[in-house]
């Protein structure tokens, strides 16, 4: 197998989903990989999210990790992934690359061979993890290159909650490859989000793969970094399986991040429901591009993906591209995107009430937000989502 | 109503579209004055300008668009089917004026059926047999072309316009679409022959479609057209182009060039209906500029071919312009029809719209592309983007690749796309109407279309209506 220097980086005339992200000047192998650093530098990183008080919490600093262990012999594994391998290596070598596989491009094959650290979690068959679990990924070193791998299996009925994000100290080139194994009738929420100091790079593919009557609820959350591109994939597998992906990303300065999304229907009778907003201020620029594949034979499936963007600076740019590939006939498939800026009728209808401008701006802005908040019962979920876009809008509002 | 001529007339409709070279089994007769051998050169396009006695300046124009045609390749994206495209395969150029040999009792029974039964007027019916020769004789269209010119509006093939108005020609040719522009643009460039030209001068509105066959010339249909149509401040012109009839090719690759220039103020409409026999490429590039205040609305419907790949465009250059562009594809068994359409807003306060239907059965593939993007300076612009597929049967497969790029805060798009199959309470509702399943397929397909096929004009929407039967007919239940 070719290593990852012998890989070519995407070229972004003809190679699909790289042609709005172009990889100019890039030189991947100045990224030195990181070495283990001081976990003590967690402290100082702005995290994205508030922590819930309880659960289990997983946190690396560039390839510095815990090998925390929190193992019984009928309770959930929750550990480093490099921990795993030691002492569970039948369990990793089962499950680890069976999503993602290495040669998928440049930084896959990167992440695969320098990955260290990362996370493990692994809930047996009918097992319900009640606190969420939270991983911590933090960069520290300037100018490194920190590879982060996530796997997460939950066997037959499993139940867990499982948050990740990722923050820095120091500016950086930043890859992630997440693999979501869901069982048969298992149920995962999975949160990640990104909130890299805004010179970094990231490069990441994350894939879930859900089994019959298996339900994944995928939070995904861009902030941070100045140029990136992310895979978001989850592909349904057994018939009744469901697939939700809530997005949201706020972008500011000069940033560039490209999202990729695919619903994957490989099975009948699924269900999956995709909605990400955009909120692009100064001259940032945002891809979000979202495919939904209906295989042949997956009858009864219901499919729908919507992409909203609000561009509120005139040097703003945003890039939405849905798609549909469908080879069944007994669908129902509806996508929607749209760019829009903010409503001048709702600006006018609260500045009739006496509101300054700023303030009716940004109660709009919230508005439109709030769609997204609002696809969450009340609870632990919805307000660190809330709370983690409230706080994202004061940055890049000003 | 199943009288035995009924059925016997459906027996004899069955399969329509499908594989004409067997069913119907005619072709041009082997006596051509000049055809040339098959493959590309460059001495071949040299040898075509000099056939078309052309000026110094389009014979360069050939010869550089050949060396972009060699020196490309074929596009990668859009439909696996078009590696099948041999492009050594292909006779270049069979003089037009020799293509007409038919005569109209060479045309089969069947089709003259099928004319029958879309009640396409006999006039027309030979010209899409190619039965050119005694079409010219039709007086009608004489008196047609006299009320035309007495307006001052230009209406010609691109070979005479060519001869006749050189500098009006040479001012616009190419301005819209470059020789390089893609491969199949650079193909035609190099050996376009026939296609129209149209001239319509300041504030005349042409009242009546101008449609291809009202040309007295017999090169109407050829395998490589070239079309300007230039509308000058404040006219108005509709241009019909094909017909719902099925329209028999014996040639494989069809790669037409249409430029369209609005100039302030004035409207272009251009209507297309493609129904070519199921062994043709249809690879098309249609592009239009609107400036200011300027409409160009393009209605694209596209039944035929084997495969077509076809996204007419606008460009909308100037401020208040509009672009519109209807879209209807129906995808049959072996066919894939990857159509759509691209706004490109340039000027503030633009506006467009672009409306897709598809229509997906017996396993053909239907796919929407489209393009919508927002430059920087396009302040104030709004768009809309509806897509819909209809699939009615479960090997038939539908796509939607819409790509909106937006470059500006101070506008309005959106997106909206829907795939769904006939429903089964829509089915059952007609059916305890009484209303048989194959009538009741065919009302909820007519009615999905409807929004698209009222904009025709009337006689085709009537045509289109039939067409879409004829289509169904077999397809459910």
């Amino acid at each position: 197998m070719a290593s990852w220097q012998e890989l070519a980086l995407p070229d972004h005339k003809g190679t699909p989903g790289w042609e709005f992200t172009e990889l100019k000047n890039f030189d991947f192998a100045s990224f030195q990989t990181a070495t283990v650093g001081d976990l003590a530098a967690a402290d100082q990183a702005e995290l994205v999210f508030d922590l819930p008080a309880d659960g289990v919490r997983l946190t690396q600093v560039d390839h510095a990790y815990h090998p925390v262990e929190e193992a019984t012999s009928e309770g959930p594994l929750i550990m480093s992934l490099s921990q795993a391998v030691e002492s569970h290596g039948d369990l990793v070598d089962k499950h680890l690359g069976s999503l993602i596989e290495s040669s998928e491009n440049v930084f896959t094959a990167r992440n695969a061979a320098e990955w260290a650290g990362g996370a493990f979690v692994y809930v047996p068959r009918g097992v319900k993890v009640e606190a969420p679990i939270v991983l911590t990924a933090v960069q520290a070193q300037e100018g490194s290159a920190l590879n982060w791998r996530v796997l997460v299996v939950l066997e037959e009925g499993a139940e867990a909650e499982v948050w990740e994000q990722y923050a820095s100290t120091a500016p950086g080139l930043f890859t992630t490859v997440v693999e979501l194994v869901v069982g048969e009738n298992a149920n995962l929420r999975f949160v990640t989000a990104q909130g890299l100091d805004e010179q970094s790079q990231i490069y990441g593919t994350q894939r879930a793969h859900v089994a019959r009557d298996g339900k994944l609820d995928w939070v995904v959350l861009g902030f941070g970094a100045g140029y990136g591109k992310v895979f978001q994939n989850t592909i349904l597998d057994g018939e009744g399986a469901e697939g939700k992906v809530t997005g949201a990303y706020a972008l500011n300065g000069r940033q560039h991040l490209d999202f990729d999304t695919t619903q994957e229907h490989a099975a009948a009778h699924c269900n999956s429901d995709l909605a990400f907003r955009g909120i692009l201020a100064g001259r940032s620029s945002a891809v979000w591009r979202g495919m939904i594949k209906v295989d042949e034979g997956a009858q009864e499936t219901d499919a729908f993906q919507e992409s909203r963007n609000l561009l509120i600076s005139k040097k703003a740019h945003a890039d939405a591209i849905p798609g549909l590939e469908i080879l069944a006939n007994d669908v129902r498939c509806t996508h929607a995107a749209a760019i829009a800026q903010i409503d001048p009728d709702q600006l006018f209808y609260l500045r009739a009430r006496g509101l300054p401008l700023e303030q009716a701006s940004r109660l709009v802005i919230e508005g439109f937000l709030a769609e997204l908040v609002e696809r969450f019962e009340e609870g632990p979920v919805r307000d660190a989502l809330a709370g983690a876009l409230e706080r994202r809008l004061a940055t890049v509002l000003g | 109503m199943a009288t035995p001529e009924v059925i016997a007339e459906q027996e004899a409709l069955k399969g329509l579209n499908a594989d004409y070279t067997e069913r119907y089994g005619f072709h041009d007769a082997e006596n051509y004055l000049f055809k040339a051998p098959k493959g590309l050169t460059r001495e071949l396009v040299a040898k075509i300008s000099e056939f078309k006695n052309e000026p110094q300046w389009m014979l360069e124009f050939r010869l550089k668009a050949y060396d972009y045609f060699m020196a490309r390749e074929m596009p990668t994206w859009g439909s696996p089917m078009l590696a099948e495209v041999d492009f050594d395969d292909i006779h270049y150029f069979v003089r037009a004026s020799d293509r007409s040999e038919r005569s109209w009792d060479d045309v089969p029974e069947d089709v003259k059926k099928t004319f029958d039964r879309l009640g396409i007027p006999e006039a027309e019916r030979k010209f899409l047999a190619g039965v050119g020769a005694q079409y010219e004789s039709e007086s009608v269209y004489h008196q047609v072309n006299e009320a035309l010119e007495a307006q001052g509006v230009i209406f010609m093939d691109m070979d005479t316009a060519l001869r006749e108005h050189e500098d009006l020609v040479k001012e616009h040719f190419a301005t819209i679409i470059p020789p390089n522009d893609n491969k199949l643009a650079a193909l035609n460039s190099a050996v376009w022959s026939g296609g129209s030209f149209v001239y319509v001068p300041p504030g005349v509105q042409v009242e009546m479609p101008l449609q291809a066959y009202f040309r007295i010339n017999t090169e109407n249909m050829g395998q490589f057209e070239r079309t300007i149509i230039i509308a000058d401040e404040g006219s108005y012109v509709h241009y019909v182009e094909g017909c719902t009839a099925p329209t028999y090719s014996s040639d494989s690759l069809h790669s037409a060039v249409v430029e369209l220039i609005a100039k302030p103020g004035a409207r272009i409409r251009y209507t297309t209906v493609q129904n070519w026999s199921n062994n043709v490429f249809n690879l098309v590039t249609k592009r239009a500029v609107a400036e200011t205040d300027a409409t160009v609305e393009w209605v694209d419907c596209n039944l035929g071919s084997k495969l077509t790949m076809k996204y007419p465009s606008v460009y909308l250059m100037g401020e208040r312009a509009h672009g519109e562009i209807l879209s209807i594809a129906f995808a049959g068994n072996g066919q894939h029809q990857d159509a759509g359409g691209k706004i490109v807003h340039v000027a503030p306060n633009t506006t467009s719209n672009i409306f897709a239907k598809s229509i997906s059965k017996d396993g053909g593939r239907s796919s929407y592309r489209g393009l919508l993007e927002v430059g920087k300076g396009a302040h104030g612009s709004k768009s809309k983007v509806v897509c819909d597929a209809l699939l009615l049967d479960e090997t038939s497969r539908s796509d939607t690749y819409p790509t909106i790029r937006i470059g500006e805060d101070d506008v309005n798009v959106g997106h909206e796309a829907t795939v769904s199959k006939v429903g089964d309470e829509q089915m059952f509702y007609l059916q305890s109407h009484g209303i048989s399943e194959e009538e009741a397929g065919k009302l909820i397909v007519n009615g999905f279309i409807e929004p698209i096929v009222k904009e025709l004009p009337m006689e085709y929407a009537v045509e289109m209506n039939r067409l879409i039967e004829l289509q169904m007919e077999g397809s459910i239940g």
